[in-house]
This record gives C-alpha cells, structure tokens and sequence, in this order.
C-alpha cells in the first residue's frame, strides 16, 4: 500500500512542479520546522508560539524554531509564509489580524483564505479595557460615559495598524458610536510605556500585557471582553455585565501552512498542535497568561477555517466604517 | 540596610556555582558574537531563548543578561582594531579607537574601553541596585514631544562629531536620515523607497550600513597607496596606559558613566544616543579638540563607559515595570514570561531572588569580562601584526557572513557593496562616516516621535516648547548649534580683520 | 591659491542635490497629509528639501573665493571592483551554492584584490579562511547556512 502510494505520488510529482516536496513528505520532518511568528519577539503571540513550539517539536520529532518577522501589523510575516516553499518546514503563527488584515490592506499581497492550509486554531486570549491610573473614570460604565462627552480630548493607544489593540479599540468605537484620537505604538510594549507615564488616556489589550499591571495597581482595569470574568482577574466585570454585550473580542491564534502544502504534512501538524495544547505545562501556562487552550475540535483545519471567514466577514464592515484602511 | 540584606540575597544567588559558570557562559559568548561583526547580542539571545526553557528562571535570565553587555563589551574590539563596528555604539569608538590602533596604540585604546566599561557598569550596577524603581517612574515623564527633542538635541549636538565641515556633516546627518526612511512606515503600513523589493520591507539593515561605510571603505582607502606604503604599523608601542593616559581618561570616563546612565534608563530608546552624546561632549569641552578624530583617548574613554552605562541602566524599566527599552529586552521579557514570571512592577516583590539576583551578578559579569578582557589585548593586539593583504580577505569574509546570518538576507550583503561604494566614495570627498550613520540609527525614532507628538498635541507644534522637559532640551539643542557656529564666524572676523590691517 | 574653486565641496554637493531631487521625487508619490496627521511622504520630503538645500550650501562654499583646495586622489578600480565584486558575487550565491564555494570564491577574488597577493597566496588564503569561518560560524555558532548549497549536483 505504502509502495503504491509512493509510486503515485512519484507520478503525480513528474507533473507537477513540487517534485521535490513530494518526495520529503513521507518522512517529514526531516529537518527543523520553523514557526514564523508576525510580531516581535516576547510579546504575546510570540509568548503563545514559544509555549506550544517545546511540546510540538517533541512531537514531531524535529525541532521547531520561533522565528520573528515583525511588521506592517503582521503582513510582512504574512507575505512571507505565503511566498514559502509548500513544504510543512516554514509555518505560520497568526491571531486575529489575519481577518482583518484583507480589508485593512486593501492592496494585502496574500489572500488569507486562498493562500494558506489551516492547521488548527491555538488558544482565544481575552483583552481588558486598562486606563492610565489617574484617568478620571472609576468603572466601565463612566469610562464609556467619559468617552462618549469627551470624545474630542480623549486618546486611546493602540500598538500599531492591525494590532490586537488596534482592532479592540475600533470595536469599542464602534459600540459606543464614538470616535476618539488614536495614537499608533510600535508594539504594545512602547504603548504601555506611555500608558504608565500618563502621556495616553486608555487602551485596550491582551491579558498577556496588561495582567501583572493590573494586580500591581500601575494603570486601572476596566473589565474583560470574554463571556465569564478570567481567573486571573477576578475582580474586572465582563463587559456585557457593563451593560456592553456587543463589546466581545478575544485574540484567537491559528497556525498557517503555505497553500499547496500536502494533506500528509498537514495532518502531522495538525496532530503535533494537538499534543501541544493538551500538554500539561502548555495549559498551567497558557492560565498563567490568562487564558486556555482550544477544544480539540476547534484545533483542527476545518474548524480554523471556518471561523476565520467568519471573522473576515465580522471585521470588514467595522473596519471599513471607521475609514482606518491602510494606505498603500 | 534593606539594600545590604537585598545584595546579601543577590550575591547569595549570583554566587551560586551553577550561576557562575553561566553567567560566565552568557559574558564569554557575548564577547564572542560581540567581536564578530553581524551576529548581535539581539540574534544569539533570539536562538539561545529556547535553550533556556530547562534552566532555573535566575540562572536562564543571568545567562542571558551577560551575553547582551557581554556583547557591547566585545563590539568595541573589531571597531578599534579594523574599524569594523557591529553596532551603532561602537561606530563611535571606531572613531579614534582605530585611529589609535593605526599609531601603534591599539593596547591602550583596547585597555580604555575595557577599564571604561568596567568602571560603567559597577557604577550603573549600583544605580540600579539602590534606585532602580523611583528612576523608573522619573523616566516615564518622557513622552512623544521630549524623545523629538531629545534627539533633536543628539543630533545637533553631534556636529562635533566630525572633524572637518560643519555642513558636510550635516548633510551626512540628513543622508543618514533619509536611509532610515526606507522600509514600511509604521503608522500607515506604507512601503517606501522599496522599489518593490520587500526584502527592504524591514528597512536597511544598520551592520550593512556600518560595515560599508566603516570597513569596506577603509580597505578601499587602504588598498588606495599599497604600492608606496604599508598599511597599519608594524610597530606596537605599548600594551598598557601610561601615567598620563591613566589622567587623561579618568574625567571623561566618570562623564560618560553619567551620561550614560542617564540615557539609558529612558524606555524609548535613549541608550542609543549616549555613547554618540558622550563622543559630542568630550570634544566640546576639551581644550583639544583637534585631536578628536585623530586619535584621542578621550574619544574612546567617554562613549566606551556611556555606552555600557546606558547598556546596564537600560534593565531599569524591563526590571521595575515591565517595559523593553530596545529589542534585547524585549527578549527578556519573553524570557520572564517563557519561565513563568510576569514582569512588571511585581517582580521585585515577587521574586527577590531573581531580582537582586540579576543585579549582582551583572557586577560579577563584568568583572568577570574585564578579567577576560584584560589578558586577551596582547594577544587582539598581535592580530594586527598580521599583514593587512591577510587581514582584508578575512574581515570581507566576517562581514559578509555575519550580515548575513542576521536575517539570512541577501539584501544585507548587497547593502554592504553599495555602502562601501557610497561611503568611499563620500569620504574621499572630505564627509565623514559617522553623522550618516548616527542619523541612520535615529531616522526612524524621530519620525516616530515627531509624528505621536502631534498627534497628541493635535497638530500644534507649540507641545514641544510648552511642556518644560522638552523646552530646556531644545534650548539646549539650540545652544549646541551657537555655540558650534560662533567660533568660526569669530574667526572669519578675525581673518578678515587681519586682512584689512 | 584664494581662487581655486573646491573639486570635493562641489562635487559632494552635487551629490547631495542629487540625493535629496531623488528621495523628493519618490517620497512626492506617497500621501503627505496633514500637520495632525501626517502621512508617509510627510517627513521624507522635508528631509529631502533639507538635502538639496545643504547640498547647495556646500556647493556655493565650493564656489566660494577662500574655498580649500582639495584632491580627489587616486581610486584602486581593479582593487574596487574585485572586492565589491566579492562581496556582491558572496550575496549572488550564497543560497544556491552554499557556504563553502561561494565563500571559496568571494576570498579568491577579494585577496586578488591586492596587488601584494599573487594567485598562490591568494588560493592559499581563500582556502585557510574558509575553513576558519565553517569552524567558527557553522561549527562553533551553529549559523543556520548550508555548507553546500542546492545548485551544486550533490
């Protein structure tokens, strides 16, 4: 059978021009598979990708490599997987800006849809509206209260064009109809370094970056955009019990391959990312972080590429609304 | 006393063998990958990342810590030696460092920055160690309009760094920024003098830039009088400072510790400009400043110990609120959290351990590095007895490899060839080298500044005078600039007035 | 000697003009925007105006009467376009020859660079710092950089 398989693919190579990726498939990975991560390095996804990269490369029996390639709100990194050999040895870890990237870039060099092979959705990390610690509103209600009369003083923070808190605050724009200042960062890291300093009123972002800020009293934390209040920060309502319920975003992670990239890889990967997200140090952490890891089911291709049409569908018209498109 | 008790934990843990002996792993491999140029402290902490997952958190962030001023230690070495800077730092000891190693005095320039450093780091060490979370909090005053002016003031200032024409200088300066423009802007995504290629997406890469206009254009320079001359002397005439060597750094290394320190705990990028800040004030204030360019120790004194002041300092804000001053630390940050440890503010009640733990051992670090150091001169020294038809092809080979692993870009190769062109090119025609490349490393920052700024003001350029920090910065830049004119109109007055006579 | 015009100032300036004419004319074709919001061509194009009027500046000082007098000195255009040619033959086939033979020739070219290298030398040179740098960076660092690279019938 295993003879026959390889004959026709052999055959199949010979016509095609993925002669060589057809070959290595049978035993991949040969050779160290490297995860591309769009973001710099320590920030959250970068976080997220190192966690599940030691448990994977267990898996797969090679090691895994985080590489980053930060940019242009994770295009660069987006392009360049696109542009990679179909071969299962360059992956990419995206969140939530790979939906909202085809319309926030309308000249985007890659279809999000068209030019990948999904592998799996990874974790939904819930975000929380933070202030600077003297800003004047005390809970959610009065932020939103706040915002709405002084909409023309206000700034928000966000980490750059297609950041998590780029999109985050668009949202909330878009739920309380109110549009305020934004003043783009190179990173969230820059971002809270402002927020602490006062320079910039309030953002909104991952739990990864804003938890130890929180606990320690450095900025206020508003409430969480999940469903059901976080572990972690017990004491930040949910928005929807803010009387917000439209206001729900969480920055979910999926791993991409290039499109072409054989079924038999794919299912490799698939199943490595599996084992990484039930790994016991993996969810102790990802906890730590505020957050978990996806159901089995959604860690699969289908549902990872279902829910991101979903998602591109969702963002579009926001998006286009509050006339934040890139110019290109 | 509470700081006697914190130190007692901090050398308790620095101390502890397995501690030691990474600690000494991390400065070992620091100087290593500092003296070749390309590979950066940035890359090598970015692959050992993973290696440390099965270290204890302390021992995994000491390791990591001692490669970054590990590296800034060893980054001087090729800059003084065959003006081969790896880092926007070192370009500034290139300066005179090579222009000493060309007198026979490379001993000494090496001994300086060694001794320098050393000197700045115990002393930053200590800053860090009794101030670390009020200076912190000071920094974080700094916001858009004072960075722009801060670096307006940086830039201004370094005039001085040029020996010969004032607005030579100056259009190397702008030169330098306009390259930094190259790449995808960062608040529209727009790509910008790409040509399409997007591998210039991420802008040039700055130790392209550095090995062009620094080492190829040298050996250009070198290979120019081959026939006539030998290059480099062969004549080594000490290892050692002298008496008055030992005077004539004392000052500008106590300066430099201070600028740097200063500098560096500024989160958005202040360390940047305190080895090029310290360069500009040792010529300004001393009563030679001819020699500047040519050889002063001074010149490599000043910006060796701003530079690992700046360098250690910059920890203050990763350590006490959880924010990166610059690519390193951001990987230090991912570092703490890999080990299950969230920085920010909690982290030195949380974790005393680890806490004062890194602190000292960054004093045990260097000290470890300036007894590797020390005894290594003789034998970097001895390097240059090679002869130089030997020497080039080896330094063409170091440069091209290591700008290319950085990225594993061919574009960073090809950059080298064009900056070796340019560079040759503008330096035979009487511009100097390291204005580009001070405006290449500050292009981006002060766009960026420039831009928050007025969007946070909402477009009202009075921000810049109106907030108070950012206003003596400006007068001050204002002031560099008189104070840089005023001599030559002077003597223009006075050669007219001899001529009238 | 108060006459002659500066070849370097003139020349340096022409350059700059050049420069600052051409990075104005790309930076023309992005948005510029506003004060408040300033687009992407905004901050390229004042430096570039900044260019071409220092550039002028150094050119009018080179006109100048009390202009310094300057040469330009000889170029070594067979050293030049052997060690740019090295590097840039090192960046062409890195990838597809891999580490040694692309390394192999870029120092055979840069040593002949030289004229104090003879072929011998040179040969010898390429071949001890090849070796040298496969110790130091693919054995003692662990580059990722293939020895031999996929255009080689391996």
């Amino acid at each position: 059978m295993k003879k026959l398989t390889t004959a026709l693919l052999a055959a199949a190579a010979m016509t095609s021009v993925s002669a060589g990726i057809a070959f290595a498939q049978a035993d991949y990975p040969t050779s160290p598979v490297t995860i591309v991560v769009p973001f710099a390095a320590g920030g959250p996804t970068d976080t997220v990708t190192r966690l599940i990269a030691e448990p994977m490369s267990a898996e797969l029996g090679q090691q895994v490599i985080v590489q980053n390639v930060a940019g242009a709100g994770g295009t660069l990194a987006g392009t360049q997987v696109a542009n990679a050999p179909a071969d299962g040895y360059q992956i990419l870890m995206h969140h939530i800006g790979m939906s909202t990237a085809p319309t926030l870039y309308p000249d985007l060099a890659y279809n999000p849809l068209e030019d990948f092979e999904m592998i799996g959705l990874v974790t939904n990390v819930p975000m929380t509206v933070i202030a600077r610690k003297d800003f004047e509103p005390n809970t959610f209600e009065e932020l939103v209260t706040y915002v709405q009369e002084n909409a023309d003083s206000v700034t928000y923070a966000n980490a750059g064009i297609g950041a998590a808190s780029h999109l985050c605050g668009l949202l909330f724009m878009s739920a309380i109809d109110t549009q305020v200042t934004t003043v783009p960062y190179q990173g969230t890291g820059p971002a809270m370094t402002d927020l602490l300093g006062g320079q910039v009123d309030f953002m909104c972002d991952q739990t990864t970056n804003t938890t130890g800020q929180i606990t320690s009293g450095e900025v206020k934390g508003y409430a969480v955009t999940t469903p059901e209040r976080l572990d972690a920060l017990p004491d930040l309502p949910t928005t929807a019990e803010a009387g917000l319920e439209e206001f729900q975003v969480g920055v979910w992670h999926g791993l991409y391959a290039p499109a072409g990239t054989p079924p038999e890889v794919i299912e490799k990967l698939t199943a490595a990312l599996q084992t990484a997200l039930q790994d016991e140090n993996v969810i102790t952490r990802f906890a730590e972080l505020g957050t978990r890891p996806v159901s089995l089911e959604e860690a699969t291709p289908e549902a990872h590429e279902a829910y991101l049409s979903e998602q591109i569908d969702l963002w579009a018209p926001i998006i286009e609304a509050a006339g934040e498109m890139a110019q290109q | 006393m509470e700081l006697l008790a914190n130190l007692g934990i901090g050398f308790s843990a620095a101390l502890d063998p397995t501690n030691l002996l990474y600690c000494f792993v991390g400065v070992l491999l620091g100087t290593l990958v500092g003296v070749l140029p390309g590979i950066g402290p940035t890359a090598t902490i970015a692959m050992l990342l993973p290696i440390t997952f099965s270290f204890e958190p302390v021992t995994a962030l000491i390791m990591l810590a001692g490669i970054y001023y590990g590296a800034q230690y060893g980054g001087s070495t090729t800059a003084i030696l065959i003006n081969l800077p790896g880092e926007s730092s070192s370009a500034v000891t290139a300066i005179d460092g090579y222009e000493m190693a060309k007198q026979g005095r490379a001993g000494p320039a090496l001994a300086t920055a060694a001794l320098g450093s050393f000197f700045a780091g115990t002393v930053a060490t200590l800053i860090l160690a009794v101030a670390a979370p009020p200076l912190a909090r000071a920094a974080l005053n700094f916001g858009a309009p004072e960075y722009f002016s801060l670096i307006v003031l940086g830039l201004l200032a370094s005039i001085a760094l040029a020996h010969g024409s004032v607005l030579k200088a100056l259009a190397m300066i702008v030169l330098g920024l306009l390259l930094g423009m190259v790449g995808q802007d960062i608040y529209t995504g727009t790509p910008r003098f790409t040509f399409g290629f997007f591998e210039l997406y991420s802008g040039i890469n700055f130790v392209s830039v550095a090995v062009g206009v620094f080492g190829v254009a040298e050996i250009l320079r070198n290979l120019e009088h081959e026939t006539t001359r030998d290059v480099l002397v062969k004549k080594v005439e000490n290892l050692w400072l002298t008496k008055d060597d030992f005077k004539r750094i004392i000052a500008p290394v106590l300066r430099g510790t201070a600028l740097g320190s200063v500098l560096g705990i500024l989160p958005g990028g202040g360390h940047v400009l305190s080895s090029f800040a310290s360069y500009s004030f040792e010529k300004r204030i001393s009563k030679h400043p001819e020699t500047f360019g040519k050889g002063a120790i001074e010149g490599v004194a000043g910006p060796e110990s701003a530079n690992n002041a700046g360098a250690q300092t910059s920890f203050i804000p990763m350590l006490t609120l959880g924010i990166p001053a610059h690519p390193v630390m951001a990987l230090m940050i991912g570092a703490f959290i890999i080990q299950g440890i969230t920085p920010g503010p909690n982290v030195i009640n949380d974790e005393p351990i680890l806490f004062w733990g890194i602190i000292v051992s960054m004093w045990v670090g260097n000290l470890m590095l300036v007894l590797l150091n020390l005894p290594l001169i003789g034998l970097w020294v001895k390097l240059l007895t090679i002869p130089y038809k030997v020497l080039f092809p080896a330094i063409i080979a170091f440069a091209c490899i290591g700008c290319y692993s950085i990225n594993l870009n061919v574009f960073d190769v090809y950059a080298i060839v064009v900056f070796g062109f340019i560079g040759y090119l503008l330096v035979k025609l009487g511009c100097e080298p390291a204005p580009l490349l001070l405006g290449f490393v500050l292009g981006p920052l002060l766009e960026e500044h420039l831009r928050r700024a007025m969007i946070i003001s909402r477009g009202d350029p009075m921000i810049f005078v109106e907030r108070p920090i950012s206003a003596v910065l400006l007068a001050f830049a204002v002031a560099a600039v008189v104070v840089a004119v005023l001599p030559s109109v002077r003597r223009k007055r006075e050669e007219v007035f001899v001529e009238d006579d | 000697m108060g006459n002659q015009k500066s070849f370097n100032d003139i020349a340096s300036g022409l350059i700059f003009i050049g420069i600052g004419i051409a990075f104005g004319y790309a930076a023309s074709g992005y948005q510029i925007g506003t004060a408040l919001r300033m687009g992407p061509g905004y901050f390229p194009l004042v430096l570039a105006g900044l260019m071409c009027i220092l550039g002028i500046a150094i050119v009018v000082k080179g006109m100048a009467r009390d202009a310094q007098p300057s040469e330009f000195g000889i170029v070594p255009w067979r050293g030049m376009v052997l060690l740019l040619g090295a590097i840039a033959f090192f960046g062409f086939t890195i990838r597809g020859l891999g580490l040694v033979p692309s390394l192999f020739v870029a120092l055979l070219m840069a040593s002949l660079a030289s004229r104090r290298n003879t072929l011998a030398s040179a040969l010898v040179l390429a071949t001890s710092i090849t070796a040298l740098c496969v110790a130091i960076f693919i054995y003692g660092l662990s580059v990722p950089i293939a020895l031999f690279g996929p255009w080689l019938p391996l």
